[in-house]
Formats: C-alpha cells, structure tokens, sequence
C-alpha cells in the first residue's frame, strides 16, 4: 500500500512560492489561510536554504491525537484529513503540529476561528468523491483522480515531491547520489517517527 | 571513489538511513564534493558554523541549518507577521514542559495533555465527585441541630445574590463546557456519534469563549462583594484546627464567612479564579497588544486546564455543600435569608454581631411586602 | 481512540444522496479523463528528470491508482475542454493546460510534456487561473471627466480618441502621436502594431524591450549577428559552468532553474556575481559581491587571468573571432587585479578564481539579465561578457553560449517583429528597401506609406523610446529632431511606473492633450493621470481613456520564448466584461483611421462577439512571408500547433524530436526542434527545424547549425572578417568564411540554376533576406549546406559603438567621485534618438553638488517572484498579492543601525530627484552596506499617499505601494537609450 508524503528538497526549493500558489489555485483557499507556505533559513547569507512545507500527514499524528471531537482520520495512503462538519475551531491541532499546517479562516477574538483547514495533499475529505461539497470544503481530490498533488506537480524546480514514500525517498535519494550532498529528507523524522526517518528498504515495507 | 560527504560529516542527521551506501553507484559527481575536507570536524569551532561556514569547507553539510531548525529557528516568510506571525518557523522549537520529553513544542503540549492533563485531571474530578457521593451517601447533608426560629436574618443582599449567581451560571456553563471539550471524547462521542457530538461540543464550545468573559466580569465583582467578610479574623484558625467541626459534629464559631469558605475563596476564587481568568482570556484572545503564538496558547492552556480542573475539583465542594450538602446554605443564597437558628449554628459570631446591633439584621432596602423572598 | 476511515471514498455516504453525487463524480471523471497527460507516473519520472528513471519507474508499481470507479458516463451537459496555453509572465514559456467548463476556466493543470518546464510553474504560473475571474480588470471603456473616471461605451470611445488623433495629426502632425507597444501582445498582435504605425506614419512606437534588453539586443547582434538567447535553459543541462552574472534567474526565470540544478546535481558549476546575495546565489556554488554597473572590470579583470594564464581558445578565436588581439592588449595592460579590485570591489584571489572555474569546466556558460543591461554603459557590458565567451570558446556550442534571459512572455518576439522605432519587423531597418520589401508584402503602394509620414525623411529617422517620451513632452521644441513635441501618448500594453523619472512622468503626462490607455489593467495609469498634480502642468484640454484590453488568455497566437522557441496559445476563454482583443482594437481604430482595409488587406477576419478581428493565423502567415533574415518564416501555424499537441515527442536536454507523427494533421515532427527556435530559415515546406543553438558549426545548417554572420562587410583594416578556412558548420559545401547571399553570388557560384523559374523571377535583383520566395535560401541551405547569411567571424571590437572595445564608465549618480575621475561618463549628445542626452554635463554637475554626500547609498532595484513587471496585472491577483503584501527596501543591518532603522519599521526614501518615497525596512545581509535594493513592482501610493482615490471604481489592485521609479534618476545608454534603474543613489531615514 502506498504511504503519501513530501519530500522538499532544500539544494532545489528557490523560494518561488509557486507550490504555494498552486495550492490555492487548486483548491481555491482563502485569503490568510496558507495551507502551504515557504521558509528560508539564513535568509541572504551563504548556506540560505529555502523549504516548502505544510502538512505532512504525520504517522503518529499530534493534531489527530488532540482533537477534542476526533474528527481526523487517516486514509488507506496515510493520508490525514479531518471533517469539517465536525470540527468546533478549537485550535488545539495547530498547537499540537509541528509544522504549523493547520490554519483557520478567522483569527478573531472570544476564539472565533472557523472551522479548521488544512493541506489535504489534494485529497479532499469525507465528502463523496469529486463532489461539489468535497470541493467547496476541502477542495480538490486530486488522489481520487488518479494525480498527486498539485503543489508538488508544480513546482518550478522538482523540489517538493509528493507520492508514496518509497518513490520519492528513491527519486530524491537518486539526486543526493547523483550531487553527494544535500541528504537530508527533511521533516520526516518529526513526521514519521525516527524509525521511518531513513529510507525503508526498496519494496520491504509493509 | 570520493566518498560521500554525508557520509564523512557525523553531524549530518540520519543521514545513513536516507542514503544508505552510495559506493556502488559511479560515483560522486557534483564537483564540489572534491573540495570537501574529510578533517574539517577536526578544525576549531567546527560545532559553532554557520550553515554558509559549513558550506565551505563540506559543501552540502547542512547540520548547522538542520540544527537551527530543531531549535525553532525563524526563518524568512513573506508573509506579513502581522497576519502570519509564525509562518518563518518551520518546526516548533524543542522545549520540555513539565511532564513531556525534551521534544518540539507542539508535541511536547500534546503529551502534557494527553498524559496527565487528561487522565489525572479526569481522575481528579471523578475522584472528587465519588468522594462527595460517598460522603453524602455515609454521612448525609449537615442538618440544623435546632429547631426554627421563623426569625429570618438577611445573609445574602439582592446585588450579592445576583452576582454570585451570575457568576456560578457561568461557571457551570464553563465547567460543563469544558469537561465535554476535555473529556467529552471519551464518554459522549461513544454514545452520541460524532456528528452530534460535533455539533454538542460546537455549540458548548462556542458558548464556553462567550461566556468566559461574563464569568470573568461576575468573578471580580464577586471576589469585591465579597472580599471584606472573607478576611482573616479571629477564630479562624482554631476553626481550621477543628477541620471545621465536620467530624466531631459540633459547629466551631465563625464569623459571616467561615475558614472554610474563606480557603475557597482565596484559594478558589481569588488564585485560581484569577488564574483561570487569565489563562482563558488569554485563550480566548481578548488581551489586546498580545502577539498569539502557539507557545503562548499551549503555556495558557496547561495552565488553564491545571487551574480549571482544581476549581473545579474545589467548587464540586462548594457547590455540594451549597445545595444538598447543607441544610439550609442554599436557601440562603437562594432567597437571602437565613433562619436565625441556622446562623447560630453556623456562624455564632457572625449571629453575635447580628444580635449585638454591629451588623444590621437588613442590610438591603426592605424588599415590597409581595416579595416571594419576604418573610412569610 | 484515533479513527481511521477507509479509503477517501466514502461509499456510504455516496448512497444518501444518489442524485448529485453521481452527476458530480462523473462530472470529476470526465474531467480527469479530458487530461490525458496528467497522472502520478508522469509527474513522478518528470521529477527525476532522466535521473534514475529506471528505478523511480520500476516502483511505480506501487503507487496506487486511486481512481474512483470505473469511467463511463458522459459529464451530464457540461461541456470540458482543455485549452493549451503558455503562462503569460516570464519569457520561460511555461505551458499550461487550461480546463474549461462551459466557457469557465475552472481548473488549471500542469503540462507535464512540455519540454521546457514539465509541468513546473513558478508562483506566476500557478496562479494563472486567476486571470479567468479577472475581479480587478478594466470592465468597459472609461473616460476621465473632472477628475473621475466614467463609464462610456466603445463606439464613443474609439470615435472621440481618432477624433483627437486626426486633429493632432492635422495639428502638428503624426509624429506627436507616441505609441507605447507591448511585449506582453502575442507576435501577431507586435506586428500588427508596427504594421499599424507606420500605415499611421511615424517610428514613434516601442515597447519593453527598450527598457529591457535593448543594450543586449544592440551589443549581441553587433558582436555575432542576432541580439538572442544563443542556446537555450535546457541546454544548460549540458553545461560544466555556469556563470550568472546581473541575473537573478530564482527569482525571475525560476522555472530555468529546474534545469540548472539538475545540471547542477551533474557536476556543473554555478557561479552568482550580483551586489546582492539572492535566491539564485543561494543555490551557487561561488558567489560574488560586487558594485552595482562595474561589471565591466569585473569581467576583464576575469578575461585578464585567462590571456595571463594562455587559457583563451587559440584555435578558436583565430578561426572564428575578430579583433580578440586589440581586446587582450586591453585587457593585460589596463585590468590589472588592483585595478580591477578598486572599481568593483573583488580581490584578486576570487576573480581568478571565477576565471579558473570558467575555464577549467567547458563549456561554461554566462547567463545575464538586468543586472548588465540597465546602464548608461549597458551596451559595452554585455559585449564584454561576449567577449569572455568568444575568448574561451564558447559560443556556438551545446553547453556554452550566451544564455540572455529575455523579460516579458513576448519580449523576444516582439523585439523580433513588433513594435520598434529604429526597424521594421524582422530588424529590417528603416531604408527604403526595407520599406519596399515591407510595402510589396503588405500588398500597399510604397509613396502611399510615404505619403503617410510627415517627410519622407521622417521615414528613415527612428523614433523617440519608450525610456524618453517624457521628454518629448516636456523637452524645449527646439531641441527635439522633430517637428512637434509629443502631445498624444498611448500605453498600449505597458505600465508608467516602469519607467524611471517618475516625478517628471507625472508632469508629461499632465501636459498632454490625449493619453489612452488600452490594457486590461490601465489602472496605475489611469490613477497617475488622475491624481491632481501642478496646476501650471495641466493641460486643461487634455482628455484621458481607457480600454480594456483582452488578455492573452482571451485570444491565440505564437509567442516567442527566450530560447527562441514559438509556442501557439489557443484561447481559453472568451474576452472577460467588455474587453476586446488587442489586434481588433487596432482594427477598429484603423478602420475609423481610414487605413483599415490596406492593414488587413492579407488577412481573413473571424468573428468574436460579432465584431471583425483579424486571425492570429493569417497574420502570422504574412510574417512568416516577411521576416526571412531572423527565420521567423519556417514557423506556419500549422507546424506550431502540431508541436503544441505533441510536445511529448521532443526531448528535454536537446529540445529535439524523437520523431512521430501529429495524429491530427499527420505533420511528421521528425527533426525538429520545438518550437522552431529561429532562425527557423526558409518557408514552412522547406522544413527547417529551427536553430536550438545559435552558431553551432558542429551541425548542418539544416539540422539547426551554423556560424557567425556576415553583416558587417568582409574586410577590416587589412584584415578579413569572414571565417578562417576549415571553419563552417558541418557538410557545407563551401569550407571557407564567405559573404551573404544575393542574387550576384548565387549566379556567381553557379547555383542560380537550382532555382525554380518563380523562385528566379523572386530572387531576381534581392538578396536572401528579401526574395520573397525564400528560394535563395533554400538552395543555399538545402542543396549545399551553407548559411545563406554568410559565414563570418564574431567582432570583439565593434567599432560603430562609442566604446568599439568596452569601457568601463561610471554612473551618472555614484557614491564614488574618485572613480568618476578615472572612468568618466561619455560626452553630452545632441541629436540621440530624436532628443538631446546628457552624460558628462550631468555627471559633473552631480559631484560638483555633492550628491555622493547628500545621498550615499547606491539604489538598485530588480525583481520579486510574485510580481512581474509594473505589478498592476499581478497584485490584482489575490494568490499572488497575499505573499508580498508590502513594498520595502532592502537595507543592510549596518546601515539600518546606523540609522536606527529596524526590520519592519517604516523608512523614507529619498533621491536626488526630490522624491520621497515610503516604504518598509526589511534589514538583511543580502545587500553589502553601501547598496540598497528595491523591488520595482509597486504603485499605487506616491510619496506616501494611497492613490486609491484616483483609480477607476473597483479597478485597483489588491495590494498598492511605492514605486521606486517615482524616484529613479536620469541616465541612459549610449546606444539604445537603455534607461539606468540599475545604479543610482538614494538616502534613508527613518520614518
Ligand atoms: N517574477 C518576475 N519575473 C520576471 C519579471 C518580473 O517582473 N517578475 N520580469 C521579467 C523581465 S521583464 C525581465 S527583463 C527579467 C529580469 O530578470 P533579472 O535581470 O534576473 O532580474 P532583476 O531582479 O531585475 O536583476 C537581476 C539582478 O541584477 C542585480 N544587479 C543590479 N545591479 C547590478 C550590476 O551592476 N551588476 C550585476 N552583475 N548585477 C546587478 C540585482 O541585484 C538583481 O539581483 O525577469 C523577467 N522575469
Ligand atoms: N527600477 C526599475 N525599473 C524597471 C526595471 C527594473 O529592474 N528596475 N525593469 C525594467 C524592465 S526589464 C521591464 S521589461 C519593464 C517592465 O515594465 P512593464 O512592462 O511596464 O510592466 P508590466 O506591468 O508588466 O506592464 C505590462 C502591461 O501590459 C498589460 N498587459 C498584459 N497582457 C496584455 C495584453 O494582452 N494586451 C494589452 N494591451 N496589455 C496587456 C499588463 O496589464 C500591464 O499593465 O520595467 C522596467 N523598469
Ligand atoms: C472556571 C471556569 C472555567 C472552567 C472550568 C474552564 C474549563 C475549561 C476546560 C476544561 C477547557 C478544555 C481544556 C481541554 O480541552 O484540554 C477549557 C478551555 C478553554 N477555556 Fe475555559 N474554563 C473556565 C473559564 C474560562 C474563562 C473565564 C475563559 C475566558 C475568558 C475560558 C476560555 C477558554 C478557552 C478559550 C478555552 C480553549 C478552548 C476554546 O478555544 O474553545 N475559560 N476551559
Ligand atoms: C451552582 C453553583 C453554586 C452554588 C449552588 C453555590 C451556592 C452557594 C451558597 C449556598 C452559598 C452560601 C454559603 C453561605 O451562606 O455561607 C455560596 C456562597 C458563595 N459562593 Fe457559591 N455557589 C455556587 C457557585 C459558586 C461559584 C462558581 C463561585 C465562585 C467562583 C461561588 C462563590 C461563592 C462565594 C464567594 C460565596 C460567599 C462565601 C464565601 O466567600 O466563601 N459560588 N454559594
Ligand atoms: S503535519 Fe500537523 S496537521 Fe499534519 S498530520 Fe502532522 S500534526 Fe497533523
Ligand atoms: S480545530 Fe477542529 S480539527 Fe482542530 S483540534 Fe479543534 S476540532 Fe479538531
Ligand atoms: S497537497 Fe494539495 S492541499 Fe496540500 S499543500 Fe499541496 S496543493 Fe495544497
Ligand atoms: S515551488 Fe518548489 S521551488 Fe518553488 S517554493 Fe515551492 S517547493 Fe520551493
Ligand atoms: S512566470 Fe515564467 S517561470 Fe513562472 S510559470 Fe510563467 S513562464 Fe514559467
Ligand atoms: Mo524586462
């Protein structure tokens, strides 16, 4: 069964914001909710490196664990989504991740948040499908489609990679052989745990 | 072939999971790798580059970023950190708050949470709520010892009913609301399916920020109607001394309020009421100038959740023996008034003064003769 | 307690609501089956780039197909197109696919076939969508009437505007009318507007490409022959060194970085020389600070270690190159490395160090932007980074070359063949041959085009540039070389705040009599226009329109890309509001002209919203019948278009197709390169397959080879400047440097006869560029392999510049009078483009008033990723404007301490043009504590007030802010009129 996840790849990513672009444009998100976003370290000085992030649909999830309603789940791909018809805007997911994914349509007071949003790695929620419903909450499913993200389908320079873990952990680990350096998978370890930080064995993982 | 530079540079993290021994492939092409230096670790403040230092003598050794990272580095986001105040970071900084491991931010709150906020706070009210069950159960509620008088003595005026009662709706709208976000997951959802329990727990969620703030009003106002007639006075602590005379079934003399009731007050009312108040409002983002990170929010949180979960546990007490733990407490609070026996019996000082002209036995305006609460 | 649902699918739930959720998953499944292109495997082996295939397409098996259910069920009444498109921002030529539903650009996806950026967009063309809401555009016609802007409608627009030019015309002539083109207008719509001016009769029109890549243009096509791009971004692929020097490709190109750092991954070099340390330097290897506008030591002082060290290409330039000998004297006797540190500030050990790179690693190639061209010395800049290549060998080869990163989408095609006042489509200068050639063609009388200018001399003088209008305007009459001052001015496709001066704009464009503006986002105009300046400016006649233009998305046509490569957009939607496309605005103003049957005079008309407007495809026929000296004559739009759907079949790193056929047309793409790169020579049947790389002789010429050009006479000094023997592009017939072909040398060589009797009677009298059968070409390429423009060698001394060896001169505003006494600026010009220039009397003026004391900071200013040029049309796009929501500087921590100016903190800006602008402090190490950095595409607020008031209702853009060329100063290049944004002074304060 494929595992989802990203893979960004700091020697590449050129801070062009097009992943983040590509997200709202797909899945038309809202002004101040950034489902995705882009951090450069060292910023302006040698060693700057750039990395997308949003969320990385996390083995042991933090958000999952503490939602107070329970309304993540995990998909066959390892896929975390959550239900928004569910959700009370609580926040208590953005506490948890360490990523910062989740965000939130207001940000007023008396915690008025709205309902929680977050990357879905473009494959919509509980809704049926491809519905008009999957869409307007969650947008698109792209997985249902047959594609993968398009954030990572468009990034300018093959950076952000998305798709089963073994697959890009491979693709990426190619380039790091082909350059000798830069070998860093970033986020996976906070993400899947230090034991799938590495790669798994070609083919071995169950 | 070189080797690669991952593999020579230890720093670099779990690197050998990723890239696991590049040898057989043809080699390292990107030029640089020539220059890398394989005793660069050796040469001083090696541990102290920046990631460009790094850069120069092992290209491609990344661990002073990677570093930086863990340790919650702010990097650069275009988004106006007005709007995003947090987007440059790219993982919560590692802290350890008590009861966590030493991890990054986010994580260490859910473990907070979820390993002790959580189960002990649970057990704590459950507890709390079993023992008053038992205690009623063995002992039942303190009945007055004398008869009536039919004599009525004004306990409580109508502006310090109405704020206390002001203040214990929303407090229980708080409680109950709090408990079902804390714990509802864990005996509502099962019962009720999540999209009611979604839609329960929306509302009462909803209803808990709004009503913090009316609870944070009525609280003050409470804690100041109040704050004279709970100070310290003589006879305080030979009341405590006498655990309040709850085992030998004898009243100790106290004043209007007694050393029990003065505890919750300052205990429960003042620090933890105080507590609760700030961490919520903190919580519910009404403190203007406050920048709102994640940190900010965990840190008000463990500490609401601590403060709210003990005045709770505290106020289970109270109100206990404020309605059926008492014979004839919550008709005071109720109505106002209370028999004079029961003032005897409960607070003989505070009766004393009454008697002795020091207090007036009406303190409020004489209510119109109509009045329900007027005495019969 | 985590729960885990299965599979996204819910069936369950799908079972309560039959009814839409049927209708919707099958609309989904329509629309996932419309794309063929785009599912997980593609995207997956594209992300390897080649690299490691095998094993990324071994595994695939594991990613799992998602697909809902099986598809069947038509898309209910919904209609689902895919509409083919290239992103309309950077000249990168990133295609789109642009899914429509029922006339609705609903989705967006990525091409991942298209051989230039499989699939990946930068934030520009990820949000591309945007432009089918269009929420912020112009809706209709507006006229300002007291101050607003009001509603009109098109029939009294364009009848009130040729009233006023007819007038003014009658007045003072065509030439008080400036037309201000566009590099954002397709090829179709550049040469239609250029076609359009001169039936209106004057050269007064330019575009972009002035204030752009001009100098490149002038100083590139001097050295070799075209002013281009000579390899292309995939061809980097094939580089060993890269050396990008005044290019901030991360963030202007960034899409071309997808093929340097996998080059990168190969082993290539990078090296950055900028003043500032950017997104691209990032990713270097070595960068390089430098000072602003010295990139002319800089590079010699590179060019001297190489002559030092014996590692220039011997061979190569003795072959192929002229007057190498004169510049390496140069070079050695002048740019030694002090001399070379005390002007641009880089030791010894790092320059060497550069050149020891460039030359250890070939083929190495030099990439340039902005960071070269705007200058007073723009021109001499970039034919120094020629020089470099021609010493080590370079041009002409996969892997090295010159890789000039062109601006716009269109700024190479309409530099090619749009709107230029110095030449006809097709760099056919002004002389009447060109004109005949142009009038033959156009199927009009030579004397009724003559007839349209002012004079007959007035035919041949260019026009005035688009860096200048202003001072057409404002200028004294009798220092301008032409009769009247400009009192009409259209921005046809161009934004003001791009051009520097902005105080003085404002006046210029208060003084005029008529100002329109056609565009679809004329808003940082139109709020210019609006905003009350000086009373004693106003012209109290002046009448200001605006007309909202279509999109590129709203209509089809070639674009050509920086690499050469044209590439057909079809229309996605139909033109939004009331906005018409750009060729039938021209159209109809021809028509109410009275020139506008001989416009289109070739063309067939096709009907939109019931109105005539010329076809993209038939314009572009006519250019294909006209423009033969840059081989904008092979690419018919048939061929394009197969190309478009086909793009699979062409290869990543050498843009070549594998071969296969176009399933549509049965076109047979074999051997061609895509798009057609031009010089793609002689007619469409011909089947040229386009040039990927200029000047390569390892290829046949009709493989895409070749080698310099001879345009420059054959004898120099006693010295030939045609090739040496042996030296020509493989498997020509003749091995020796020759002359362009005419008539006189195909009869002389005995070839005359391989023409066909029609061809003959073309040719007759012409030379190949303008024998209207192409017939001289096709004999010359096709039966014996030669270039019918010559085969010459490449002039390191151009000596029709001012500078004939590139000089290093100072700026007009430094920081650093010292070395303005060395390299002093050019003399004062009288007469240059139409208008008298100022360098030495400015530029003393400047250090006898102490300027470098009053402000000493050196300004430069560039580019954001988000935003593109002006900015109008990008911060009107939300996905966009979020990310970059204020205009700031970049000003060293140094500095700001000095100052006590910290990050995020408001700062005011000034210059020594009295402007004052406000802006934010962003503090950062990327600048050195002498330069500060702007980025140059806001407006919208003017010495710090919001300018909301003064733009149409509804039309300004989400996120407004200073623009720095309110503030920029005067100066400009010495053959181009390149405007100087580069390198000016400013100071900063604290807010
Ligand atoms: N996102 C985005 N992309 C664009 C555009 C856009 O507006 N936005 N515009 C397009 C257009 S029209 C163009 S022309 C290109 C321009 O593309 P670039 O020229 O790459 O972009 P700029 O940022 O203008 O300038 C490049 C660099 O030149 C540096 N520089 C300044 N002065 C000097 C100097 O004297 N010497 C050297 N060596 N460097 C110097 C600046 O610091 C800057 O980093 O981008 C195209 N792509
Ligand atoms: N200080 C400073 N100034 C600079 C530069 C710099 O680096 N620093 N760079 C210079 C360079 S390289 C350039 S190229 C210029 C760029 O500057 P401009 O080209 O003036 O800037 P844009 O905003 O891209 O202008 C293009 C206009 O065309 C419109 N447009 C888009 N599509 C169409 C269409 O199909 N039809 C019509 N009619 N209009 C259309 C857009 O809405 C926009 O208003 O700026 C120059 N100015
Ligand atoms: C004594 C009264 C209160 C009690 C018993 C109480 C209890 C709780 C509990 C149990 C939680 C849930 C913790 C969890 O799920 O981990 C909570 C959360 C919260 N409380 Fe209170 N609380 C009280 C007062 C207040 C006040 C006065 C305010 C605001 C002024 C407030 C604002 C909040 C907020 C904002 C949250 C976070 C959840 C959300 O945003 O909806 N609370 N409280
Ligand atoms: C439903 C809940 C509650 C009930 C039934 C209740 C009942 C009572 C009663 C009967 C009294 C009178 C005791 C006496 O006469 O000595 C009293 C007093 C008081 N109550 Fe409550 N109460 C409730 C909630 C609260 C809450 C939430 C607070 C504050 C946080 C509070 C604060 C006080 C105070 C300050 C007094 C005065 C006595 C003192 O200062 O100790 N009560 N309450
Ligand atoms: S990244 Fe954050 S939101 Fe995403 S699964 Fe992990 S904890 Fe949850
Ligand atoms: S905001 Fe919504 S999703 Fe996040 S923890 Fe709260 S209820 Fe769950
Ligand atoms: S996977 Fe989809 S939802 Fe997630 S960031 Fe990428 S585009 Fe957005
Ligand atoms: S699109 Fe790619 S390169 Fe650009 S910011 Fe996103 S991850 Fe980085
Ligand atoms: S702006 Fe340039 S690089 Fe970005 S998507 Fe458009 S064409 Fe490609
Ligand atoms: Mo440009």
């Amino acid at each position: 069964m494929a595992r989802m996840k990203f893979v960004c790849d700091a020697e590449r990513c050129i801070e062009c914001n097009g992943c983040v672009t590509a997200c709202k444009n797909e899945n038309e998100v809202p002004w101040g909710v950034n489902r995705r976003r882009v951090v450069t370290l060292n910023d302006g000085v040698p060693g700057e490196k750039s990395i997308s992030v949003a969320c990385m649909h996390c083995s042991d999830a933090p958000c999952m664990a503490v939602c107070p309603v329970n309304c993540f789940y995990r998909t066959d791909e390892g896929v975390v989504l959550h239900d928004k018809d569910i959700c009370i805007g609580c926040g208590y997911c953005s506490y948890a991740c360490p990523f910062g994914a989740p965000q939130f349509p207001s940000t007023g007071s008396f915690g008025v948040r709205g309902k929680m949003d977050k990357c879905t790695f473009c494959a919509g929620g509980p809704e049926v499908n491809g519905s008009q419903a999957e869409f307007e909450k969650y947008g698109r499913n792209r997985l249902a489609e047959g594609k993968l993200p398009a954030c990572a389908e468009m990034c300018s320079t093959k950076a952000l990679l998305a798709g089963d873990g073994d697959v890009v952990a491979d693709i990426f680990r190619n380039r790091v052989v082909q350059r000798g350096k830069g070998a860093e998978v970033w986020g996976w370890g906070t993400a899947y745990g230090s034991r799938q930080a590495g790669q798994p064995p070609a083919g071995g993982k169950s | 072939q070189a080797p690669a530079p991952a593999a020579s540079s230890p720093s670099v993290v779990a690197p050998a999971a990723v890239m696991p021994a590049p040898a057989a492939v043809g080699g390292i092409q990107g030029q640089n790798i020539f220059e890398v230096k394989p005793d660069a670790s050796e040469t001083p403040g090696y541990a102290s580059q920046t990631n460009g230092e790094r850069a120069r003598v092992q290209p491609g050794n990344n661990a002073p970023m990677w570093h930086q990272v863990g340790a919650g580095a702010t990097g650069y986001s275009s988004l106006p950190k007005a709007q995003a105040p947090e987007a440059g970071n790219l993982i919560q900084p590692f802290v350890q708050y008590p009861g966590s491991r030493l991890t990054n931010a986010g994580e260490a709150w859910r473990q907070v949470r979820n390993h002790w906020l959580i189960p002990y706070g649970g057990a704590l009210l459950l507890i709390v709520a079993g023992a008053i069950a038992l205690f009623y159960m063995g002992k039942g509620s303190i009945k007055l010892h004398g008869a009536k008088t039919g004599r009525r003595v004004e306990r409580f005026t109508p502006f310090e009913r109405s704020a206390h009662w002001a203040n214990a709706i929303a407090f229980s709208i708080l409680a109950i609301s709090g408990i079902v976000m804390a714990f509802g997951k864990f005996f509502a959802l099962p019962v009720m399916g999540a999209m009611l329990f979604g839609w329960l727990a929306y509302a009462l969620k909803n209803l808990h920020n709004f009503a913090g703030p009316v609870f944070v009003v009525s609280l003050l106002i409470v804690f100041f109607t109040f704050v004279r007639d709970n100070l310290p006075s003589r006879g305080d602590l030979r009341w405590l001394l006498k655990g309040g005379g709850l085992l030998s079934g004898k009243e100790v003399p106290s004043h209007r309020f007694n050393a029990g009731e003065k505890l919750v007050f300052w205990g429960g009312v003042f620090f933890l009421g105080m507590v609760v108040v700030a961490s919520g409002l903190v919580l519910d983002k009404l403190l203007p100038s406050l920048v709102y990170e994640r940190g900010t929010m965990q840190i008000a949180h463990m500490v609401h959740a601590v403060a709210t979960v003990l005045m709770m546990a505290m106020f289970t007490g109270h109100i206990y023996i404020g309605t059926i733990g008492m014979e004839g407490a919550y008709e005071g609070m109720r109505t106002g008034y209370v028999d004079e026996t029961w003032a005897k019996e409960h607070h003989e000082f505070w009766y004393d003064d009454i008697k002795a002209g020091r207090i007036p036995v009406q303190r409020s305006e004489p209510a119109p003769p109509a009045g329900p609460t007027v005495q019969a | 307690m985590l729960l885990t649902k299965k599979s996204p699918g819910l069936s369950g739930q799908a079972a309560h609501r039959p009814g839409t959720a049927r209708f919707v998953q099958s609309l989904a499944r329509g629309l996932s089956n419309a794309l063929p292109t785009m599912d997980r495997r593609a995207f997956l082996r594209r992300s390897g780039l080649g690299v490691g295939v095998g094993l990324a397409a071994s595994q695939l098996a594991l990613v799992r197909k998602a697909r809902a259910a099986a598809p069947g069920e038509a898309g209910g009444n919904s209609k689902i197109e895919v509409k083919r498109t290239v992103c309309s921002h950077c000249s990168v030529g990133c295609a789109v696919d642009a899914v429509v539903e029922n006339g609705v650009w609903v989705r967006q996806e990525a091409v991942f076939d298209s051989p230039i950026n499989l699939g990946a967009h930068c934030a520009k063309g990820a949000a591309l969508r945007e432009h089918g809401h269009g929420e912020y555009r112009l809706r209709y016609p507006m006229k300002l009437v007291n101050g607003k802007y009001e509603r009109i409608s098109w029939d009294t627009a364009l009848n009130e505007i040729t009233e006023r030019m007819l007038a003014l015309r009658k007045e003072s002539g065509p030439d008080s009318v400036y037309v201000i083109g566009s590099s954002k207008h397709n090829n179709e719509q550049a040469y239609l507007l250029r076609k359009w001016m001169s039936f209106w009769g004057s050269n007064n029109c330019d575009h972009q490409a002035r204030i752009c890549h001009s100098t490149t243009v002038a100083g590139v096509a001097n050295t070799w022959g075209y002013g281009a791009m000579t390899n292309s971004y995939n061809d980097m692929q094939n580089s060993k060194c890269a050396l990008y020097i005044g290019s901030n490709a991360a963030e202007a190109h960034p899409v071309s970085m997808l093929h340097m750092l996998h080059s990168k991954e190969k082993g290539c070099k990078m090296i950055v020389v900028d003043p500032r340390f950017t997104r691209t330097a990032a990713k270097a290897d070595e960068y390089v600070r430098l000072r602003s506008g010295s990139d002319i030591p800089f590079l010699f002082g590179v060019l001297h270690h190489i002559f030092k060290n014996g590692w220039e290409d011997t061979q190569y330039i003795n072959d192929r190159v002229y007057g190498m000998d004169k510049i390496k004297e140069e070079v050695l006797a002048k740019w030694t490395p002090d001399k070379v540190e005390e002007a641009c500030g880089v030791n010894e050990a790092t320059v060497l160090k550069v050149a020891t790179m460039m030359s250890q690693n070939r083929p190495s190639t030099i990439v340039w932007c902005m960071g070269q061209t705007q200058h007073t010395t723009g021109n001499a800049i970039v034919r120094a980074s020629c020089i470099l290549q021609l010493a080590l060998g370079n041009v002409g080869k996969s892997g090295g070359g010159t890789n000039i990163f062109r601006g716009h989408d269109n700024v190479q095609g309409a530099t090619d063949v749009g709107p230029n006042p110095d030449s006809l489509p097709g760099y056919y200068g002004l002389a009447e041959g060109s004109w005949k050639h142009f009038a033959k063609a156009w199927g009009v009388d030579f004397d009724w085009i003559k007839g349209r200018y002012a004079t007959p001399a007035m035919m041949g003088k260019p026009g005035i540039t688009v860096s200048r209008w202003i001072d057409g305007v404002l200028e004294k009459n009798e220092f301008i070389d032409q009769d009247s001052n400009l009192r009409g001015v259209f921005y046809w496709g161009h934004a003001p705040n791009s051009q520097t001066r902005g105080l003085e704009m404002k006046r210029a464009m208060d003084k005029l009599d008529l100002l329109v503006v056609v565009d679809p986002y004329p808003s940082a105009t139109a709020a210019m226009a609006a905003m009350p300046g000086k009373a004693e400016d106003l012209n109290p006649n002046r009448a200001v329109y605006l007309l909202p233009a279509a999109t590129q998305f709203e209509t089809s046509g070639s674009v050509t890309a920086s690499n050469r490569s044209l590439q057909w957009r079809e229309k996605v939607i139909e033109p939004l509001w009331e906005s018409r496309s750009d060729h039938m605005i021209m159209q109809q103003f021809a028509d109410r002209l009275g020139f506008g049957k001989e416009l289109s005079k070739n063309f067939k008309m096709q009907q939109v919203r019931g109105m005539d407007e010329p076809m993209p495809e038939e314009i572009l026929r006519e250019i294909n019948k006209t423009c033969w000296t840059i081989g904008y004559t092979g690419q018919s739009p048939e061929r394009l278009k197969a190309h478009m759907r086909n793009m699979h079949l062409f290869d990543v790193k050498t843009l070549k197709s594998r071969g296969g056929k176009d399933k549509e047309t049965g076109y047979d793409t074999t051997g061609d390169y895509f798009g057609l790169p031009w010089p793609c020579y002689g007619t469409p049947e011909l089947k040229h397959p386009g040039s990927p790389n200029l000047y390569d002789t390892s290829k046949h010429v009709m493989e895409g080879g070749g080698n310099f050009r001879a345009n420059f006479g054959v004898e120099r000094e006693g010295k030939t400047l045609l090739a040496e023997d042996g030296s020509h592009s493989l498997g020509a017939d003749i091995t020796t440097g020759y002359p362009e072909f005419d008539h006189l040398l195909m009869k002389k060589l005995g070839w005359w006869d391989e023409l066909s009797d029609a061809e003959k009677a073309a040719a007759e009298g012409k030379n190949w560029k303008t024998d209207s059968l192409g017939g001289i070409i096709r004999v010359v390429m096709k039966n014996h392999g030669c270039h019918p423009f010559g085969n010459a060698k490449a002039r390191a001394v151009v000596w029709n510049f001012p500078d004939a060896i590139p000089q290093h001169r100072e700026p007009l505003y430094g920081i650093r009078p010292d070395l303005v006494a060395k390299y002093p600026t050019h003399d004062d010009k009288k007469a240059f483009w139409r208008l008298p220039t100022l360098y030495k009397t400015l530029q003393d003026k400047n250090i006898a008033d102490k300027v470098h004391e009053k402000f000493p900071l050196i300004l430069t200013s560039g580019r954001l990723v988000e935003y593109e040029g002006g900015g109008e049309e990008t911060r009107s796009n939300p996905w966009l404007a979020e990310l970059q929501q204020e205009m700031f500087i970049e000003i060293n921590p140094k500095v700001a301490a000095d100052k006590g100016i910290r990050n995020g903190e408001r700062a005011w800006v000034s210059t020594p043009t009295g402007a004052r602008l406000n802006v934010q402090a962003l503090v950062t190490e990327r600048v050195g504590p002498d330069t500060v950095f702007m980025p140059f595409h806001f407006s919208g607020r003017w010495q710090g007030a919001d300018m909301l008031a003064y733009y149409p209702a509804g039309a300004a853009p989400v996120v407004r802010g200073e623009a720095i060329n309110t503030g920029t100063t005067y100066g400009y290049d010495s053959v181009t009129m390149m405007q100087e944004t580069k390198t000016t002074v400013c100071n900063v304060e604290k807010a």
